[in-house]
């Protein structure tokens, strides 16, 4: 069983770190929580599976001490991605990998069982098996996997000090951002639309701010600061979208695509969107992924008179 | 007049319609996944399925609202001489809230206690408020992370509303239990509802003893959770896993606190109150930088000892959580208040 | 119309002078614009206001002129954030909005006929004056007044005139200290706790009050612990981030406490009985 190897990496690991971050059930069979733990026999609580969704990642930046953390493929790239950034001192960290073909968004899961109680939870094969009380529903995984698992590269963590299970192969087609291109072929008027409808729901609970784990600095955000005072407290369309753009501008070449922004949202507002949209800009414009190479510098970081990628326009 | 009425669910759409020309009617309607109360419109699909995502307290108390507005105003004689005019906002319009649960309900009369039963009550609340019928559907099943019942409260609960419906098949079994539903329940659209009295009364027991239960009994847990205070390893250990977000606070019934700030262009602005939550970093930040609440155990124990321990203690033993399970259902964690109170009263 | 009296909206008052205590403290004596409103305002000693500067917005003060002297209404201001920083670039004349008065106040009924000690640091002195103008006004209803105030320097010493006032008067022990030697500075050097240790005042028939930065206070009711003062004995302000001043917004709660209605004035004995979060 895969579980009892991730336990017997967990173990291993406990006795040089301080915490390790893990997943146990939570308050139904559908929610994973994170688990912080610190003694070996808390280490049974440890579970597995394809909704053990939270990127872990997003908490070592406030950590002192050793940390060990279960890290997928996705999350993965947010510890290349603090290292770029100097966010974390590497060797504190031990990284327990699992590799991972796809998780479940619990959404669209409660979305195909119209949003009842969950009784019982089973994976078999490709499915996911929802027990509510008319009877267990049977539903394909690849149909409520969230949209990053579609086109995801990374089945094997890119950094880990222990991989727990074997290395395998990504079977996914490259991201080529389709739906991002697809999407931009709407008119201005269209696009302008679509978000003043989505922000509209938008509670500013910054969940997906919280959630993120490059949005550091997010006690000193701006969106609630009066220093400087860029957006104020009104809960209007315009202040909620300057918020979303800002979020996703101090983004830029630093968001790692894991979508916890998006997979958070209580008000199921498709926030990654905007995040893409700016990852593929910063890939065409400088050829930089965020979160592959810790060697990479991300290029809102530096300067260069002339981009070997960006055209210059004579003045 | 009978008591009691019932109203065929095909009539549903024709009461509304009948209520909208009186008042503001809110009603839970679907935007996507997401059930919203949204003013009412002839063709509106309503979703009653289901609790909402957001409860319908911002109908009452807005996620933003203007106290006043000011303006400078220049002396045309002398233009040194400025003077300044405020101008409060107390209009409020008959509203009325349709399909609300009775945990949303109740989170009315969470509020009630600070916003009305005070000597400096709020006008801006207690003008909505007292210009608001509730309508509140019992609940037919709970929802994931509901716990209603282990907090006093209950699928059926009535305090807080105005008029109880309880779905019955083909219909609606309707109750007034004040004079403001007697109101409402008026209109001719009603059946006489004497006949399914008995029949909602079991439904109710049906549901209630659905709903789960984390813990058995509340004594003691205020001065439980107040002795535990200074304990921050079991603060710490509770509350890792939380990201200090406002969704539990913003999407809480009961969640009532608020942020005051000034908004200016060229002459005039105004005086906004926001919604605020003790989650953040900033609520409890003081000019001086020093944070009483700097760390987030410090803030997720605040808002759990507001709820189960000093509310309580003021206001002779009432918990200010309905047991809505919204806090548990959208975290992004999964951090379970029911779970945290239940391991401080085993501390 | 509304018929029911709105909390949250300040009476507009005009700035009629303005008093350079020390670098960063100005005080500003406020009369409110409406006579009838300023002939009738009452308020106890100790109680705060709510200052606003619209457009930027209100931060919270206590009223340090006493209920006896009503010819306007004072308030100090440290420079420390967005509305203070605002308030200190306000000239004479200026309007400015006031919410009070907020909260409780000394409980001054209950020390008729004792001897009172203040100790006061730096801006704390300000929620002391209210109280020692009061009672200066009323002398004859109080025993023996120590005041004990320090500051870091003599230039960061507030309310200077009046401090010399005190002085001179002979019903008034008065003891300056400042933190650490400074030239021209011929009275005590030290800190406030460490002065009133050597000050020794006996707890006998008294009541302590005092007010300061958290560091001093700290050291202070350790001190007057050490000169068996009991609980009950002693007063202090507290201070916290405050929004709607009526206990309605939620983050100045200490427990069950709002500093801004329940406080600001607490006994050590009612603090004692707070969870420990300030
Ligand atoms: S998580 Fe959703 S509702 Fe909350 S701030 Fe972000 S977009 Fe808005
Ligand atoms: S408990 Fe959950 S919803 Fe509340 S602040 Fe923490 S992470 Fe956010
Ligand atoms: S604390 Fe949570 S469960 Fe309780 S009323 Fe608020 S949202 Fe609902
Ligand atoms: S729990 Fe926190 S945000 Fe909610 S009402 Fe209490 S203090 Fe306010
Ligand atoms: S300042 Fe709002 S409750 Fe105290």
């Amino acid at each position: 069983m895969f579980i009892e190897k991730l336990k017997e990496a967990v173990r291993k690991i406990l006795p040089e770190v301080d915490v390790v971050i893990g997943y146990r059930q939570g308050f139904d069979p559908l929610h994973a929580t994170p688990y912080f733990l610190d003694k070996p026999e808390q280490v049974d609580q440890l579970i597995w599976n394809p909704l053990c969704v939270q990127n872990l990642c997003s908490y070592i930046p406030f950590l002192k001490g050793k940390v060990g953390v279960i890290v997928k493929g996705c999350d993965s790239r947010a510890i290349v991605q603090y290292m770029q950034e100097k966010l974390i001192t590497r060797e504190n960290i031990k990284v327990i990998g699992v590799p991972c073909l796809r998780v479940i968004s619990v959404k669209k899961v409660m979305a195909a069982i119209n949003q009842q109680t969950v009784q019982e939870v089973t994976f078999e094969g490709d499915n996911i098996i929802v027990k509510i009380p008319e009877g267990p529903k049977t539903i394909p995984s690849a149909d409520v996997a969230p949209r990053k698992c579609a086109t995801c590269q990374l089945a094997t963590p890119l950094q880990y000090d222990v991989l727990a299970g074997e290395a395998i192969q990504s079977n996914k087609p490259q991201d080529t951002f389709e739906e991002t291109k697809e999407f931009e072929k709407l008119s201005l008027e269209e696009r302008r639309a679509y978000w003043e409808k989505e922000f509209d729901r938008c509670i500013r609970c910054y969940a997906c701010r919280n959630a993120c784990p490059m949005c550091i600095c997010q006690d000193k955000c701006i969106a609630e600061s009066r220093d400087p005072h860029w957006t104020s407290q009104r809960a209007n369309v315009t202040e909620k979208a300057m918020f979303h753009m800002i979020h996703g501008l101090h983004l830029a070449g630093r968001c790692i695509s894991c979508e916890e922004c998006e997979r958070v949202c209580p008000m199921d507002i498709p926030v990654a969107k905007i995040k893409k949209k700016i990852s593929m800009d910063l890939k065409e414009l400088f050829g930089y992924e965020a979160g592959m190479n810790p060697d990479d510098t991300p290029p809102m970081y530096t300067f260069k008179v002339e981009e070997a990628t960006i055209e210059e326009h004579e003045i | 007049m009978a008591d009691t009425g019932f109203l065929p669910k095909e009539n549903l759409p024709a009461l509304l319609e009948a209520l909208s020309k009186k008042f503001a009617v809110f009603a839970p309607v679907l935007d996507g996944e997401v059930v919203l109360f949204k003013r009412f419109a002839p063709g509106a699909t309503l979703c009653l399925t289901r609790p909402a995502n957001l409860p319908p307290k911002g109908i009452i108390f807005p996620q933003s609202e203007t106290l006043f507005n000011f303006n400078f105003k220049k002396d045309p004689e002398d233009p040194k001489k400025t003077s300044l005019e405020l101008k409060e906002n107390l209009d409020f319009v008959p509203t009325i809230i349709f399909g609300s649960r009775p945990c949303d309900a109740q989170g009315f009369r969470i509020y009630d206690r600070v916003y009305l039963e005070t000597d400096t009550a709020d006008p801006y609340y207690k003008g909505r408020r007292e210009k608001t019928t509730i309508i509140t559907l019992a609940c037919n099943a709970p929802s994931p992370g509901c716990f209603c019942t282990s907090v006093g409260r209950g699928p059926a609960e009535s305090d807080g509303s105005d008029l109880m419906m309880t779905e019955l098949g083909k219909g609606y079994f309707f109750e007034p239990m004040t004079e403001k539903g007697k109101e409402i329940f008026k209109d001719s659209l009603f059946e006489d509802g004497s006949a399914y009295k008995e029949q909602a009364q079991k439904a109710h027991e049906r549901v209630s003893a659905l709903v789960k239960k984390p813990f058995a009994i509340l004594e003691g847990t205020p001065e439980k959770l107040l002795s535990l205070f200074e304990n921050s390893q079991f603060w710490e250990g509770e509350t890792a896993k939380c990201i200090s977000c406002g969704a539990c606070t913003y999407l809480c019934p009961t969640c009532y606190c608020f942020n005051i700030t000034d908004e200016q262009v060229g002459n005039s602005g105004e005086r906004i109150r926001s919604w605020d939550a003790c989650m953040f970093f900033h609520f409890t930040l003081e000019a001086s930088s020093h944070n009483p609440r700097q760390n987030k155990h410090q803030r997720l124990k605040n808002r759990v000892g507001h709820k189960f321990s000093y509310y309580p203690k003021k206001y002779q033993g009432v918990i200010a959580c309905c047991g809505c399970g919204r806090c548990i259902r959208y975290c992004p964690m999964s951090v379970d208040i029911s779970e945290i109170v239940a391991h401080a009263q085993g501390a | 119309m509304s018929s029911i009296h709105n909390p949250y909206l300040p009476e507009i008052g005009t700035v009629i002078k303005i008093i350079d205590e020390t670098p960063n403290i100005k005080s500003f004596q406020v009369v409110l614009n409406n006579p009838e409103k300023m002939k009738n305002f009452t308020f106890e000693p100790g109680q705060v206001g709510q200052l606003s500067l619209f457009g930027v917005g209100e931060s919270t003060f206590v009223i340090n002129s006493p209920p006896t002297r009503m010819d306007y209404l004072q308030f100090s201001v440290m420079k420390a954030g967005e509305v203070t920083s605002a308030l200190h670039e306000l000239a004479e004349g200026d309007q400015i909005g006031v919410r009070a008065p907020l909260g409780n106040w000394f409980p001054y009924a209950q020390m008729k006929g004792k001897q009172i000690l203040f100790i006061g640091g730096g801006i704390g002195l300000a929620p002391l004056r209210t109280l020692i103008l009061f009672m200066l006004d009323q002398r004859a209803d109080y025993g023996d007044i120590t005041i004990i105030y320090g500051a870091r320097t003599p230039n960061d010493l507030c309310y200077k005139d009046e401090l010399k006032e005190w002085e001179e008067r002979s019903d008034v022990n008065m003891i300056l200290t400042v933190d650490n030697e400074f030239p021209g500075w011929d009275k005590r050097v030290g800190l406030v706790p460490n002065v009133l240790k050597e000050v020794a005042p006996s707890p006998e028939n008294t009541v302590a009050i005092t007010c300061g930065p958290p560091i001093m206070i700290k050291f202070t009711l350790q001190a007057l612990s050490e000169l068996k003062f009991k609980d009950d004995q002693i007063i202090t302000t507290l201070e916290k981030r405050m929004k709607c001043g009526i206990g309605i917004c939620g983050r100045c709660n200490i427990g069950t406490m709002y500093v801004c209605k329940d406080g600001p004035v607490f006994s050590l004995t009612q603090l004692n009985e707070l969870p420990a979060e300030l």
